[in-house]
């Protein structure tokens, strides 16, 4: 080595590769004030699109009468169904394979559902014209509890798909029925029930909220009539997909259609999929030929756009006396609300819920999942969370804890002795999976010993016996989880989103000077993309980290890929990333040889450069070889030095975790305090753990929020009785408590660098060990089984009932 | 949601079933109405400005009444919309019982709000809605006291 080459350790450290706490390069611009979010947007002549909503959940609309809007002076067009009839948008393909009214066409059936489009010249003309609609209805009996939506006398309430007997899922047996999804072995399970030592069987509940996002849904269309081009900006999750349906639905041909995703405020599955908003932006544009706006405020967002979970998930456990389980089952009713506009996988109606046995071996397993229709905004989608991977998390998490009460053991213990171990892997689950790596007894045992578990349940038992003594009021929940995530979707052959196989991409271009911009079908809205595919690009072709630009967003510039969502951006457009840095490699590892003189076989890499084998001091840096490549003529080879890969994932990966909440309950007021929040996360190769602790750190808080009282409920009429931030619990820095982070590290073997997504295991972790804790701390008395959100009132609750105050 | 209370009215039952018929007494009675419109003995039409919370809005609906068991029941059903603001209908059954010169009235009224004005004010409508019953039976028993009194006065 000659002394212009400094160690490899220094020159990998330059690079800020993977395993580099690299600060976040999107932070200049967002701690500034400088991000360019859609609502940023203003092109000349622009006008502003609000909607009519309906008051009622369950209405006929009899009639719509927009005179009196139309001439507040202003107002340029309204639109009702009757307008996009004739183009045929008056009904849009939702994600799950149903179809949604855009706007309403002869009913409504949700609260706050889309009714009539008014376009003027500002924001707040159009708010005002709003209010001069006059839509006469009709009201209809409201159905909300969705085990009274198969009664027999339950009213219809998708009349267009009356007498209809087969859906995208299959048979319908109701009208108001959407599908039932089964999956393992029915017999089996049923008669490990009939015959187990020990049946714990309980109703969990996983209720219905809202991603929130900060920034909420909204876009600007613009139809360009002189080149016939249509530029659609907006908060898209999936900026290619979106491109396709806009292409699919208007007619418009696609390469004459460009969607921009710029900074987007927050997604959380919440901007996945199409909304009613989007196509009358466009309509409107292409009516007006001027660019139109439209951006949801609060309460629409919260009421109308996209809500997460709602699903009542009957569980069965079947164990041994001493805690070998040895079968689960699981009927599922889905509250999909009045559309089914689930965003999952085409083949996949209750996503991956068939996750639901966890991380534990368990022989056999049946799960049923019954979707039905209510006067409910439509969704269903995997707010920070692979698709009902959350809930599938909660449930096992959850059974797990009534399965102890039930055989009057140390959950802990029980979890221990039913993981899958650790050479158990690649493993093969009851309801269908290939989990790929794990080791869950040392992620377990490491968790149990920082907090000193031993030492938290003596403590536990001392504050029983003084409450019971009178000396003190408050009660300790102690809170484990261990969860087991599948995400990264996913492998062609199996999943789709209509039909677009769900891999993703990434295109690189190494400049002369030897700086790289790369570009990915993936979409960042907070994850810091920017920062960490930069990274695995570092790692793979030894230029720095700072020295690439990525980017993501412009249908017209990024390579097609499916977008951000289901922690699928580092599983596959990070190992599409590390594939298309190895093209590079492969095609400069010839340019290299070719300067050196020596054959390809000759050479090898070293952090950012080949050298000859066995003469070190003998070399051609990254940096050479991209001017090389763009400054003389190299036999054989092409000139420039790019490079792309569309990544079909062979399998998904499989991030677990261990969690544990230490939580105080005052028994008079249902108050609780985080004591102490511990959070090992095992993501496969960890790439910034910086952005990994962020990442876990919002997860847990969005956990937080959705345990202990954000809620999206309805009353007996449908009235959305939490459709502002007062009732809509999102905690801020004087709710949130401290975590401790750790991890374990157990790379995916099948991922190009081993990394599994990390995004998404806080949500999906933290919801079960904050409602463990709470139940855990009324397990004394006899509690088993209550439901989410454990806001104040419904804990006091449970103390109440069980006469904890006297 | 259902309110219920009891008054104790100085005036005479018949003279208390008359006024509860009364648009002009009515009017004056149910806070926030703007106008009140006769159609028929039995049918009103009424506007009226209801505030909960941060949401005012001007509501038109139409009212029912039921003059059945007159003079011991009086019972009104009614709906009325509010445009963006949402929709409310109701009912109340109105008991009077003779006790000497005085009537008791004993009301059970009933409530529900859809829309908007029911999500911005979900915490305020229980007690808005018991507010404005308890605000119109007030208004109503001085306004047929004062009444009472002032013929009592002229005899």
């Amino acid at each position: 080595m000659n002394e212009m080459s400094p160690p490899k350790a220094e020159r990998a450290a330059a690079l800020k590769g993977l395993g580099s706490a690299r600060k976040r390069v999107e932070d200049a611009r967002f701690t500034q004030g400088k991000g360019n979010y859609v609502d940023d947007l203003k092109l000349p002549g622009m006008l502003f699109g609000d909607f009519v909503r309906s008051p009622y959940a369950h209405a006929r609309v009899k009639s719509i009468n927009a005179d009196k809007a139309k001439e507040l002076p202003g107002v340029v067009a309204v639109l009702t169904a009757e307008d996009l009839a004739p183009l045929n948008l008056h009904w849009m393909p939702t994600l799950a394979g149903d179809k949604q009214m855009v706007l309403a066409d002869g009913k409504v059936l949700f609260q706050g559902q889309e009714v009539a489009f008014v376009v003027a010249e500002d924001r707040y003309i159009a708010a005002d014209a709003v209010e001069l609609v006059e839509v006469d209805y009709e009201e209809l009996p409201v159905v909300t509890d969705p085990f009274k939506a198969e009664a027999e006398d339950a009213p219809v309430l998708r009349e267009d798909l009356e007498g209809k007997m087969e859906g995208a899922h299959g048979p319908r047996r109701h009208h108001n029925h959407i599908f039932t999804w089964e999956q393992g072995d029915k017999a089996s399970t049923e008669s490990v029930l009939g015959s187990a030592e020990v049946v714990a069987e309980e109703m969990v509940y996983y209720h219905r909220t809202h991603p929130c996002p900060l920034e909420t849904c909204g876009c600007v269309a613009s139809m360009d009539k002189v080149n016939g081009k249509l530029t659609l900006h907006g908060t898209f999750q999936a900026p290619h997909a979106v491109r396709t349906v806009a292409s699919l639905i208007s007619g418009i041909a696609e390469h004459n259609i460009r969607v921009i995703s710029p900074d987007i405020g927050g997604g959380f599955g919440n901007k996945v999929g199409v909304y009613s908003g989007y196509i009358c932006a466009i309509v409107a544009s292409i009516v007006t030929g001027v660019p139109v706006k439209w951006i949801e405020d609060r309460m629409e967002n919260l009421m109308s756009t996209a809500f997460a979970r709602d699903y009542w998930m009957k569980g069965k456990i079947a164990a041994t006396k001493d805690g070998k389980i040895t079968g689960l089952w699981c009927h599922v009713t889905a509250d999909h609300g009045a559309f089914d506009a689930c965003a999952d996988p085409t083949k996949f109606p209750a996503g991956f819920f068939n996750i639901c046995t966890g991380s534990y071996d368990i022989p056999v397993a049946y799960l049923a999942v019954d979707g039905v229709y209510t006067n409910k905004a439509p969704g269903g989608v995997a707010y920070r969370c692979s698709f009902r991977v959350t809930e599938a998390a909660y449930f096992i998490e959850r059974m797990i804890e009534v399965l102890a009460i039930k055989l009057d053991m140390d959950a802990a213990e029980l979890r221990a002795k039913n993981f899958i171990k650790k050479d158990q892997f690649p493993y093969n689950s009851a309801l269908g999976w290939e989990y790929d790596s794990g080791d869950y007894h040392t992620a377990w045992d490491k968790a149990l010993k920082a907090v000193d578990y031993e030492g938290l349940r003596k403590e536990q038992a001392q504050r029983i016996e003084d409450f019971k003594a009178g000396k003190t009021r408050k009660l300790i929940g102690i809170g484990l989880t261990h969860f087991t995530e599948i995400v990264g979707a996913g492998p062609v052959k199996n999943c789709d989103i209509l039909g677009l196989g769900m891999f993703d991409s990434c295109e690189i271009r190494i400049h002369p000077t030897g700086s790289a911009i790369a570009r990915l079908g993936t979409i960042s809205q907070g994850q810091g993309h920017a920062t960490t595919f930069a990274q695995i690009l570092a790692s793979e072709i030894g230029i720095p980290a700072d020295d690439i630009t990525v980017e993501e967003g412009d249908t017209d510039t990024a390579p097609y890929g499916l977008g951000t969502y289901g922690s699928r951006s580092t599983p596959v457009a990070g190992a599409a990333t590390a594939m298309a840095g190895r093209k590079i490699r492969a095609k400069a590892q010839m340019i290299a040889a070719y300067l050196l003189e020596v054959h390809d076989d000759d050479v090898e890499w070293d952090v950012d450069r080949f050298v000859v084998k066995g003469a070190p001091e003998r070399f051609k840096t990254m940096k050479e070889v991209a001017f090389a490549s763009y400054n003389q003529p190299i036999p054989g080879v092409e000139p420039g030095l790019e490079a792309v890969s569309y990544y079909d994932p062979p399998n998904m990966t499989y991030p677990f975790g261990a969690y544990i909440c230490v939580m105080e309950i005052d028994v008079d007021t249902g108050e609780h305090k985080i004591r102490q929040f511990y959070a090992l996360d095992d993501c496969g190769t960890r790439i910034n753990p910086m952005i990994i602790e962020g990442q876990v750190h919002g997860g847990l808080t969005e956990a937080l929020a959705i345990t202990m009282g954000q809620e999206i409920a309805y009353d007996d009429m449908g009235n959305v009785k939490t459709g502002t931030l007062m009732d809509f619990f999102v905690p801020t820095s004087w709710e949130t408590p401290h975590y401790t982070t750790d991890f374990t590290v157990t790379p995916s073997p099948h991922h190009p660098i081993g990394a599994k997504g990390v995004g998404e295991s806080p949500n999906v972790g933290g919801v079960p060990a904050f409602s463990n804790a709470v139940h855990d701390a009324f397990r004394p008395f006899g509690l088993v089984q209550s439901h989410m959100p454990h806001d104040h009132w419904r804990i006091w609750k449970i103390a109440h009932d069980f006469g904890l105050h006297g | 949601m259902e309110m219920n209370d009891e008054i104790r009215i100085e005036a005479p039952r018949s003279r208390v079933y008359e006024a509860l018929n009364d648009p002009a007494i009515l009017k004056e009675c149910i806070p926030g109405c703007e106008e009140l419109t006769q159609h028929s003995d039995t049918e009103l039409e009424a506007k009226v400005v209801l505030k909960i919370g941060p949401v005012k809005a001007r509501f038109g609906g139409n009212v029912t009444l039921d003059k059945t068991n007159a003079p011991e029941r009086y019972s009104l059903a009614g709906e009325g919309s509010g445009g963006v603001a949402g929709f409310a209908k109701g009912g109340a059954d109105v008991d009077l019982e003779e006790d000497g010169d005085a009537t008791v009235l004993r009301y059970t009224a009933t409530a529900d709000i859809g829309g908007k004005i029911a999500q911005l004010g979900s915490r305020l409508i229980n007690s808005t809605a018991n507010r404005l019953a308890g605000q119109f039976f007030k208004r109503f028993k001085d306004e047929v006291e004062r009444e009472s009194v002032s013929v009592d006065s002229s005899a």
